[in-house]
């Protein structure tokens, strides 16, 4: 990262339960773009001293007519700590785990079809069997 | 030698001092003899009085016999050493100290009561005597109904009996039913009128009037933000719980529309040549801001409402 890019760190808090610690990051960048997740995350990593792949950035938020971004961050102790206690958007995010494309008007109708049938799988079976 | 010279003065003198003792020591057991007699006739019932006395009477006695005998076992040449008298002494001193406080405490009703006993009557200033008066207690009107009801030719007694069978009968409270208030027109624009006049006193104008009026130092205070409006205050809680519960809130359409006209009011140079208003003080028409006079809308009830999650206004 430039110089020119400053990151201050607030509100830290440590969750054993969770097993992460949670903190909001104020990134300074004055006359550039949003910076990118990644880069939020190695400089994380460089901090407090981990690897990238245990540290979780979201909720990017850059204020109008400033240069600054305010975004929250939370590190892991394990890898699969991560995978457990994070929703499957956000792991899909980081490229740790995909989700099924399933368009919305397919889910529609799939839904609907299941409100004409009655029954489990294997009694539908059975009555069909009988009834023939 | 100067012994015997010395015990022949101290002969003399012990012989007056025996002297001395034996005719007081005749005085004291006449006059004891004259007690128990009149102790014996009955002449100081103690039934009536204080147990408190008494009991102090007889332990003073107990001591008394105690001690009478261990003068004499130790003038007939015995030893004091392991008496039994002298552990009955220090159980009744013992007691006696503890009454002592007992004693203080009772000291102004015991002088009291010998003093009424003596005189006979009660002292001048005395507090007992300024007891209550229940007859003071009654209400004013009913004794002026009486003094009139007196005044009156042949209606005194009439009247007199009314009156105070009025005071005689039992108190019944009014049955009030709680009636929803509302707010007359005239009482909203009062109300609304004092908001304003409050608000304006404490603008910038009237407040430079004053700091160039009075004789207090001036002072220069490091302030956030002179105008806190109630979006500023929006904005700062909606910030303080998405940092505190980690997540990104929805921003309405509705909310949008208000921080878009709350930024454009402040971002123009609108500020600097519109002062507050003070309409409210010289009597001009009000300037409305919607700071100032929110559309009130109807109110969700609060029970069905969940206190978890964001507060929106709607």
């Amino acid at each position: 990262m430039n110089d020119t890019v400053t990151s201050q760190t607030r509100k830290f808090m440590t969750s054993r339960p969770l097993q992460k610690k949670q903190i909001v990051i104020d990134i300074l960048h004055p006359g550039k773009v949003t910076i990118a997740k990644t880069e939020i995350r190695e400089k994380l990593a460089r901090m407090y001293k981990t690897t990238p792949n245990v540290i979780l950035v979201f909720g990017l938020k850059t204020h109008f007519g400033h240069d600054t971004t305010t975004s929250f961050g939370m590190i892991y102790n394990s890898l699969d700590c991560k995978k457990k206690n994070q929703p499957k958007h956000r792991l899909s995010r980081h490229g740790l785990c995909e989700q099924k494309k399933i368009s919305r008007k397919q889910q529609k109708e799939r839904k609907n079809g299941m409100k004409k049938v009655r029954g489990t799988l294997n009694s539908r079976r059975i009555i069909n069997f009988k009834k023939k | 030698m100067a012994a015997p010279g010395m015990l022949e003065s101290d002969l003399s003198n012990a012989v007056t001092l025996l002297k001395n003792l034996q005719e007081q020591v005749m005085a004291v057991t006449a006059q004891v003899q004259a007690l128990t007699k009149k102790v014996q006739a009955g002449a100081y019932p103690t039934e009536k009085g204080l147990s408190f006395l008494e009991v102090k009477d007889q332990l003073l006695l107990m001591y008394l016999m105690d001690l009478s005998h261990l003068i004499l076992d130790k003038a007939s040449g015995g030893s004091l050493r392991g008496h039994a008298a002298v552990l009955r002494l220090v159980e009744i001193r013992t007691v006696l100290e503890k009454l002592r406080p007992l004693d203080q405490k009772l000291k102004y009703q015991i002088d009291k009561l010998v003093k009424t006993a003596v005189t006979g009557s009660l002292s001048e200033n005395d507090p007992l005597r300024f007891k209550p008066h229940p007859s003071n207690m009654m209400s004013k009107l009913s004794s002026e109904d009486e003094e009139e009801g007196e005044a009156e030719d042949g209606h005194s007694e009439a009247s007199g009996k009314k009156s105070v069978k009025g005071v005689a009968k039992k108190y019944v409270p009014p049955r009030l039913v709680p009636v929803h208030y509302d707010e007359t027109e005239a009482e909203q624009e009062k109300k609304l009128l004092e908001r304003a006049k409050r608000r304006a006193l404490s603008s910038s104008v009237i407040r430079e009037l004053k700091e160039q009026y009075s004789d207090a130092p001036e002072e220069i205070r490091d302030a956030r933000h002179p105008h806190v409006t109630r979006q500023s205050q929006e904005d700062q809680h909606r910030i303080n719980y998405e940092e505190s519960m980690m997540v990104r809130l929805s921003v309405s359409k509705r909310e949008k529309g208000r921080r878009k006209r709350a930024h454009v009011m402040s971002s123009q140079l609108h500020s600097l040549t519109h002062f507050s208003d003070i309409s409210a003080l010289t009597g001009g028409t009000a300037r409305l801001d919607e700071d100032q006079n929110p559309i009130k809308r109807k109110k969700i009830p609060k029970k069905g409402r969940k206190k978890k999650g964001f507060r929106r206004r709607r």
